[in-house]
């Protein structure tokens, strides 16, 4: 053994030789392969809802509807390393009947609408002729159409200028005329009413 | 229910997608309650408002309201007037009346009581009903003909002698915040 190293050596510094072997039997293993794709669980997050729906609309139109696009965060990724993903909880859904169709109670309340004042405006502005005033009285207001045969009462709102009306239930006369309030100007004279 | 000429219906529907009440009125030619119905609220169920969206709304109004409305009612008028754009149609087909929407309009009065002017909306004309005073604006529902809408004109005017035409939807409105809130 040291002269065969001995042999070597000399050949390596003085002959600038070295020996070379073949090797024949080279029998290694293939290398394994070990495949990195991971299986991940899937399940569907779309709820089981049940609807029921008595009846249907059934409108005689056509009815414009449009649809709303959802989206489930398709940019978001989720990293899975060595774990399966198994965050799923199925839950049961409670289920509804919903009727769209119910009917709508309705109330009779004439008697109550009929205590309600109709409301007319002052229409001074807008009248083109007018009854000729003495030079000591001054028009304030007109107000038409009113029935004043009808009239069952009459009352002046200060706050808005309007005239609210109150007519007899029943009343047959039918023939409107109009109503001018007019202030006489002096001490201690109060508006009056004048009929046309 | 029973036709009565010399009577005009008034009908108010209106709320939010939360509550939705309506009410309608039939007066004689001086504006005097004949008939008077109103609904109780409707509140939708949110669940309902989601799957109908929009489209629930106009259900309400039409089917469930309107319907109500002119099944309790026992006096059918001469013309409906009503001031939303969603019941002109269904109120003159489910009623087999005229209907008419009516608003004041901002022009200045027209010739004479009784004119009637095209305006460059289909459908909407400019009746002079009262002698003085700006013109209603009418939008009839379509393919109405135009011997309808002279007819129509005609009623306003004549009913106008009588009465103020837009001022029983003051007193459904009236009516309706009263029986919503306890106030008139």
């Amino acid at each position: 053994m040291a002269l065969s190293a001995m042999r070597d050596f000399l050949a390596r510094h003085i002959m600038r030789r070295i020996d070379v072997y073949q090797i024949d039997d080279f029998n290694m293993d293939a290398p394994e392969i070990i495949r990195l794709k991971q299986r991940v669980d899937t399940h569907s997050v779309k709820p089981e809802v049940q609807i029921n729906v008595t009846r249907p609309f059934d409108f005689d139109q056509e009815i414009p509807c449009k649809t709303t696009r959802l989206n489930f965060a398709a940019n978001e990724t989720v990293k899975t390393r060595k774990h399966k993903i198994k965050k799923y909880t199925k839950k049961d859904v409670k289920t509804h009947n919903i009727s769209f169709n119910k009917k709508i109670r309705t109330w009779k309340l004439l008697k109550q609408i009929q205590a309600l004042p109709q409301e007319r405006k002052n229409l001074l502005k807008l009248q083109k002729k007018r009854i000729n005033v003495a030079s000591n009285e001054m028009i304030l207001a007109w107000y038409w159409p009113i029935v004043d045969k009808a009239v069952l009462k009459l009352a002046l709102n200060k706050q808005r200028g309007t005239l609210l009306v109150w007519y007899t239930p029943g009343s047959r006369h039918n023939k409107a005329r109009g109503v001018y309030l007019i202030r006489r100007l002096g001490l201690g004279e109060k508006p009056e009413w004048r009929w046309v | 229910m029973a036709s009565q000429n010399n009577s005009l219906g008034y009908i108010m529907i209106e709320g939010s997608e939360i509550q939705i009440r309506g009410a309608a009125l039939i007066t004689d030619s001086k504006g005097f309650p004949l008939d008077f119905v109103r609904t109780d609220p409707l509140r939708p169920e949110h669940l309902a408002r989601i799957l109908y969206g929009d489209s629930f709304g106009k259900y309400a109004k039409e089917k469930l309201i309107l319907e109500s409305l002119l099944d309790a009612l026992e006096i059918a008028p001469q013309l409906w007037i009503c001031n939303d754009d969603e019941l002109l149609v269904p109120l003159r087909d489910k009623s087999r009346v005229k209907s008419v929407l009516l608003e004041v309009s901002p022009h200045v009065s027209l010739e004479a009581a009784g004119s009637i002017e095209t305006t460059a909306d289909p459908g909407v004309f400019l009746i002079q009903a009262e002698p003085t005073g700006a013109p209603l604006r009418a939008e009839f529902p379509a393919a109405t003909r135009p011997e309808e809408i002279q007819q129509v004109g005609a009623t306003l005017t004549e009913f106008s002698q009588t009465m103020n035409i837009l001022e029983p939807f003051t007193r459904l409105e009236k009516a309706l915040n009263f029986l919503a809130t306890g106030r008139s």
